[in-house]
């Protein structure tokens, strides 16, 4: 009897220093406010990758602490929000569906490249910052690619209560944010996409979009290079 | 009341870190507030490095909207879900220039004559502990524990606030808030905190200022 009381306190001891060393953060769908941006006057069908559907990121941080950050399907709900905000007519397709199947513009498909966050324990400050990297793929009525754009989003909160969690999720949530602020504001100057309500590239365009794609200026992630933090670009819309 | 009581009303209030402070401001043009004209307070954007701790900019919010001379102050998140996606930390305008482009996007204009907001205050620096010093060590027995030992620091409160006029897009002008704080804690068996509230000082100081350099009518 005494045996097995030891083992029991010994297994809860254990799960609670186990506990101690992993955070998991749940990243609730982050409603984006509507903008105060014209609609762009495409119909557009957006492609909503499996892994927007359940996306985790596990990292361990400095050998002490594993952090797991789950994002779920956020970001399925904040691209479907985000481009309803952007587009006339947003048609949701999911990893299965046949873009044939359907009449649009312009077909955009989304994906994360990169997820990386950083603790307090990192930087030596009050802070946790996450940084998104999506790229955004467009294609034409034809299917034939028309861009790439990276874009680099991030988020920053300050340490409040003991875990951390809490304030993690909003560094994610505000890395969102973030990304929606650029791509509204920048999407269309990064891709041309409201060209494409002309119909389809021709095949000299095709050329030129095909080396665009491939070139640094658009896929280096920098977004300074193409929007002045702290400021507003005359070009936006 | 008893003697033990008197005793820790003066250790709760009579004992206390000294602070010291200098609150200064620098207007650059007329101010004053009409009926139904709004403030909001907001921190500048950490994309340029900013620091400002979240608590310090709500205390501010709060300090302006009670008291004496209370102002009429919209929460800094509904003004920038409000204007959602012209005032995010990578797009809000960094000076008055940016301002008079960003008056011009449709919209804008509307939302803020919406809110009523004639001004908005950017908050800029934070709070650092500068120095700290001394030894104290504690131990618990079965017979019970104690502390004894002697430790203190210093935090360096200074921040900066900048004024907006959104009525004609200008800079209305800069208050500024310097508190500096030392704390100690002496322990002999009990540890006796005598904590100074420096960044909480800061929050009235530069609240009370705010108010006065908004509501004035004073000219240039």
């Amino acid at each position: 009897m005494i045996a097995s009381t030891q083992l029991r306190s010994s297994a809860i001891l254990f799960s609670l220093l186990a506990a101690g060393c992993a955070s998991n953060v749940t990243v609730e769908y982050p409603t984006i406010p509507a903008p105060n941006v014209k609609k762009l006057p495409l119909d557009v069908a957006v492609r909503i990758p499996a892994e927007f559907n359940n996306f985790v990121h596990e990292e361990k941080v400095l050998g002490r602490e594993t952090w797991t950050i789950n994002l779920g399907s956020a970001n399925a709900l904040f691209f479907e929000q985000l481009f309803g905000y952007m587009f006339d007519n947003v048609i949701v397709l999911g990893p299965d569906d046949n873009a044939l199947d359907y009449t649009f513009d312009a077909l955009i498909e989304p994906k994360i490249e990169g997820f990386e966050f950083s603790v307090p324990n990192q930087t030596k400050t009050d802070a946790f910052a996450v940084w998104i990297r999506y790229r955004i793929q467009v294609f034409d009525s034809a299917g034939n690619s028309a861009s790439t754009w990276t874009v680099s989003a991030y988020g920053k909160s300050q340490k409040e209560g003991m875990g951390g969690s809490k304030s993690l999720q909003r560094a994610a949530v505000l890395a969102m944010r973030d990304a929606a602020a650029l791509i509204l504001l920048q999407m269309n100057k990064a891709t041309k996409i409201a060209a494409l309500a002309d119909g389809p590239l021709d095949f000299s365009q095709i050329e030129s979009s095909a080396s665009a794609t491939q070139d640094a200026a658009y896929d280096n992630g920098a977004p300074e290079a193409i929007f002045a933090i702290g400021g507003i670009d005359d070009d936006t819309e | 009341m008893t003697l033990s009581n008197s005793i820790t009303i003066v250790l709760a209030f009579g004992l206390a870190g000294c602070v010291t402070a200098s609150v200064e401001d620098n207007r650059e043009e007329t101010t004053g507030l009409l009926q139904g004209e709004t403030v909001v307070v907001m921190a500048k954007s950490y994309h340029q490095g900013n620091e400002t701790e979240a608590d310090y900019i709500s205390c501010v919010e709060k300090s302006l909207g009670r008291g004496s001379g209370a102002l009429k102050v919209v929460p800094g998140q509904v003004f920038v879900d409000s204007l959602f996606p012209w005032f995010e930390p990578r797009t809000a305008p960094s000076d008055t220039k940016g301002l008079v482009l960003l008056m011009e996007k449709p919209g804008v204009p509307e939302a803020i004559k919406r809110m009523g907001v004639r001004y908005v205050v950017w908050l800029d620096g934070g709070t650092e502990r500068i120095t700290q010093g001394g030894s104290l060590s504690c131990a618990a027995g079965p017979g019970g524990g104690g502390c004894f030992g002697f430790a203190w620091w210093t935090d360096d409160a200074d921040y900066e606030a900048s004024i907006w006029d959104l009525s004609d897009s200008e800079a209305a002008g800069t208050v500024t808030a310097d508190f500096s704080g030392t704390s100690f804690l002496p322990a002999l068996v009990v540890p006796i905190p005598l904590i100074a509230r420096t960044q909480s000082r800061a929050c009235s100081g530069l609240s009370k200022q705010l108010k006065a350099f908004l509501s004035s009518n004073e000219k240039v």
